[in-house]
């Protein structure tokens, strides 16, 4: 209880986990669209889903405001490609909440000359472009880790073990492959925080990727996906110690 | 501005600081930031010299964000926000109508102020749990009348805050058969009471610290020979025997002052106190037992949340428990 009071109040908690709920939603939407009986249900989660898209735009209103604050710290790293993927992304993020309060400003009336849709579309590929720069960070980061790990002495031992053990199985065609996939699943799992934040991006990849029209996948997998990237959030919030740093 | 001084290395570069000679300290920098050296200052000198140092971390423009950010990251700070806006736009949306404006732009202020009391709602919807926990945390209080008023207090607080959930399920078409005005008048209902109890709260802290004041009068005065007068008005007990309104209110009127000067030295309870009395307004209007206006409850509306934003952004302003 006490950790779900600690979520509610802060406010990307309760972002997070309104963001689970809208995207739960919308997969429940595309998993009874065939069931006719249900249809009742499906409007009335329609109706949720829609509300709590408007609802979190407008929660969405000043956090440009923590994204350039997040980009200025970036920029003090040490480390240069950290640094510029970082930057860059944070930088994206920014302007992708700015083109979202625009949205929220049309929607509502105070604005009523902008175009909506190419607003919408501007805010997706700020957001697109916010998310590589995040995973190239993600794969950056592995490899770095890989790089130490294959240079730990006791790590070799276990690639030899692990090759020499398993060449009497058929699967071993590319003993080089074998052990980068090896030398990559250790790494995630020893590094799970890692893990995590490219599992939620990558999920949370196929959001604009559908919206942009690169990859047109169905209403279906944008809401699990959706889903399983919000789940990791609200992990991550609610164990600081699985949070990637910086 | 995080200052790179202490403060003997500011002392002796202005030779004109004086040392602190028991005097009290008060805090030259921006009394906001964590790491503000109190100092005495006395002179231009020792302005300028605090001036030019330079700041450790963050531009002129850093602490702004950095308060932004802060603020942000909670989620009733925000909510109090958007409450200040939405009372606003009923505020401008009255002036307006009075004034003869347009009629799209009034159309505007009404679809917004309609969005932003729906979205915050929604925004409501896990306050209930929170308001419980605290009534939980409110029962282990050591003063009694404190122990039943912050109870009973955020107790109606949850109730309104499920009434409210239901009208927000019933507006979005979650439960179609809810009956919107039923549960709306409910919802009001608990808040009412709610203000009222906090109210009485404040009223009783207010006793309280009078009464405190004037044991501490009739302590300094207890040399005098005239102490065989009877002692100051004691505010409890003449509650307690006094018990038609009446004659409550003509005490409190004679002991106005004692009041003023309680709450002077109190800004919590002013502030609370200020907040409640601005709040009911709210209740007593949509129940219609003491109908204002829009233009009224506006004012009133827009008030109490610039108060609340204050004893966010300032936490010493928050009235404790």
């Amino acid at each position: 209880m006490d950790t779900v009071i600690k979520l509610t109040s802060q406010s990307q908690g309760r972002d997070r986990i309104f963001r689970a709920t809208q995207y739960a939603c919308a997969l429940t939407v595309y998993l009874l669209r065939k069931n006719s009986e249900k249809r009742d249900l499906v409007d009335k989660l329609k109706s949720l889903e829609k509300n709590m898209s408007a609802g979190r735009k407008l929660f969405r209103l000043g956090n440009a405001v923590n994204s350039i604050e997040a980009a200025k710290r970036s920029v003090q790293l040490s480390d240069r490609v950290l640094c510029l993927c970082l930057t860059a992304a944070n930088v994206n993020r920014a302007l992708y909440f700015i083109c979202d309060n625009l949205v929220w400003a049309s929607s509502v009336g105070l604005l009523r000359n902008i175009d909506r849709d190419r607003w919408n579309l501007n805010a997706s590929r700020c957001y697109f472009y916010s998310l590589t720069m995040n995973l190239i960070r993600d794969v950056y980061v592995i490899l770095q880790l890989m790089l130490q790990r294959r240079k730990d002495a006791r790590f070799k031992q276990k690639i030899e073990h692990h090759l020499n053990e398993s060449s009497e199985a058929a699967e071993v065609i590319i003993p080089q492959l074998d052990a980068f996939v090896f030398v990559l699943l250790e790494t995630l799992r020893s590094h799970p925080t890692v893990a995590l934040d490219t599992v939620k991006n990558i999920c949370d990849l196929f959001i604009p990727l559908d919206k942009l029209g690169i990859y047109k996948s169905n209403a279906g997998v944008v809401g699990f996906c959706g889903f399983i990237s919000s789940l990791i959030g609200i992990a991550t919030l609610a164990q600081p110690s699985l949070r990637i740093k910086p | 501005r995080t200052l790179a001084i202490t403060p003997r290395a500011c002392r002796r570069q202005c030779p004109s600081l004086k040392r602190d000679t028991g005097r009290k300290q008060k805090l030259v920098v921006n009394r906001k930031h964590k790491r503000g050296f109190p100092l005495a200052c006395h002179s231009w000198d020792e302005l300028r010299v605090l001036k030019s140092v330079e700041p450790l971390s963050g531009s002129r423009n850093g602490f702004g964000m950095d308060a932004w950010v802060r603020f942000n990251a909670q989620s009733q700070s925000k909510d109090k926000l958007f409450r200040a806006a939405q009372y606003a736009c009923m505020l401008l949306g009255y002036t307006l109508h009075k004034s003869k404006a347009a009629s799209d732009l009034l159309k505007t202020l009404s679809d917004l102020e309609k969005h932003l009391s729906l979205t915050r709602k929604f925004l409501r919807l896990g306050n209930s749990v929170e308001a419980l926990e605290a009534a939980k945390r409110a029962i282990h209080l050591s003063d009694g009348v404190l122990r039943l008023c912050l109870t009973i207090s955020h107790l109606n607080k949850a109730m309104y805050f499920a009434c409210d959930n239901v009208v927000w399920a019933g507006k979005t078409g979650i439960f179609s058969k809810v009956d919107q005005q039923k549960w709306s008048q409910r919802s009001f209902r608990y808040y009412l009471f709610a203000l009222l109890v906090s109210l009485t709260r404040d009223i009783y802290e207010i006793c309280l610290l009078m009464d405190n004041e004037a044991r501490n009068q009739s302590a300094k005065a207890s040399v005098s020979v005239n102490s065989s007068h009877d002692p100051p008005a004691d505010c409890l007990s003449s509650l307690a025997t006094s018990s038609r309104p009446p004659l409550m209110w003509s005490w409190l009127l004679r002991n106005f002052r004692q009041v003023v000067t309680v709450l002077q030295n109190n800004p919590p309870l002013l502030l609370d106190l200020l907040k409640n009395s601005c709040d009911i307004f709210i209740p007593l209007d949509r129940l219609g037992i003491y109908p204002t206006g829009p233009g009224f409850v506006g004012a009133c509306g827009v008030a109490s949340s610039v108060l609340a934003i204050l004893a966010v952004t300032h936490p010493w302003l928050k009235l404790k428990p």
